[in-house]
């Protein structure tokens, strides 16, 4: 069947779709409908896409299975120095984030009636960082 | 006028929150080092830079987000900046996305082949495996192990490799497609034959009568 000149969908183009099918991304093909459409009256498609995820679950597993290294010893250790010493750079503060902002409006009549009318908007951010003095190493927070 | 006081995160809960948060993934970031750098050494560095740099930017960072993927696309960001500016691998054909659907006619399998593929794969050591994959070229392997390891969707390793999202799909699709072929080869070198035409698995070749 062929319509507005459009040339009717084969199995080539399936083929290529296939994968989107399999990510669960059809919204992204274009003809999404007469590709689905196709795999359900080509048998040979349906094949095709039942040993594409057959395959593709079995390369999932076993990339999985080879795929599992854990971090070297040492490795958790001088990350967590490096925190330490990160932490200790960030001190024991609390930034206070202080936003300012106006609006100044205007509106004038000059002698003829004429209305103009003037807005201005002003805004100002601030950061603060308040240092804690207190050294205390009771655990309280 | 107004005037709005907001008070962030203390400094000390942050840091309590990132190590609490962020320390968990250092295996899985590790095993995605390992299969970005191909080398345990450059591994090791990438994951601990990575931490530094997410901890930086952890105020950036919006509680309630994916933490793990944002983690990934800190490590990603710092392969591609540094690591492989090193490493100087030559990296894929730009023309990657334009061709892709349609560089070859497509066809179907034959049953035989299909079954044979499946075998193949199931009798792989994993050290094959892993050989495999990093024989990939860089992007490939990329997208093929966070999508298919760590189970990242498409849209969300667009996010993190900082691509967009078609490009992905279509790392993928090559990616995969190479991955098998190279493990086909492996499997073969194995004595798993996966021609169409035979599919023994004692590796003597079976004559087939014409």
């Amino acid at each position: 069947m062929t319509f507005y000149g459009v040339k009717e969908i084969g199995c080539p183009q399936v083929l290529a779709s296939l994968i989107f099918i399999i990510e669960d991304a059809t919204e992204e093909i274009e003809r999404q409908d007469e590709i689905v459409g196709h795999i359900t009256t080509c048998l040979q498609c349906a094949q095709e896409l039942a040993h594409e995820r057959f395959t593709q679950s079995f390369l999932i597993q076993s990339l999985r299975r080879s795929c599992q290294e854990k971090a070297p010893q040492g490795l958790y250790e001088s990350i967590q120095n490096q925190l330490l010493a990160a932490f200790a750079g960030s001190g024991q503060s609390t930034e206070v984030v202080t936003t300012f902002s106006m609006t100044e409006i205007s509106i004038e009549i000059d002698e003829f009636g004429n209305v103009e009318n003037h807005e201005v908007q002003i805004e100002q951010t601030q950061i603060q960082r308040i240092e804690f003095t207190d050294s205390s190493d009771g655990g309280e927070k | 006028m107004t005037s709005k006081d907001l008070v962030l995160e203390n400094a000390a809960d942050r840091n309590a929150r990132f190590e609490r948060d962020a320390i968990v993934f250092m295996d899985q970031l590790y095993a995605a080092a390992l299969r970005y750098t191909r080398n345990p050494e450059d591994a090791r560095d990438l994951v601990q830079d990575t931490y530094m740099k997410a901890f930086a930017s952890f105020h950036q960072f919006e509680e309630g987000t994916n933490l793990r993927a944002w983690l990934y696309r800190v490590l990603t960001t710092t392969f591609i900046n540094s690591y492989r500016k090193k490493q100087r691998q030559p990296l894929i054909a730009n023309n990657e996305i334009e061709d892709w659907q349609v560089e070859k006619a497509q066809s179907h399998t034959s049953d035989q082949g299909k079954s044979a593929e499946v075998e193949a794969l199931e009798n792989l050591p994993d050290s094959d495996i892993k050989n495999a994959l990093s024989e990939l070229p860089e992007e490939f392997r990329m997208a093929v192990y966070l999508a298919d390891v760590e189970g990242f969707s498409y849209k969300e390793i667009a996010e993190i490799v900082g691509v967009p999202a078609g490009t992905v799909m279509s790392r993928l699709h090559r990616g995969r497609k190479l991955l098998r072929e190279k493990l086909k080869d492996y499997a073969s070198e194995l004595g798993y034959s996966t021609d169409k035409g035979s599919n023994n698995v004692d590796g003597t070749s079976k004559e087939v009568s014409e």
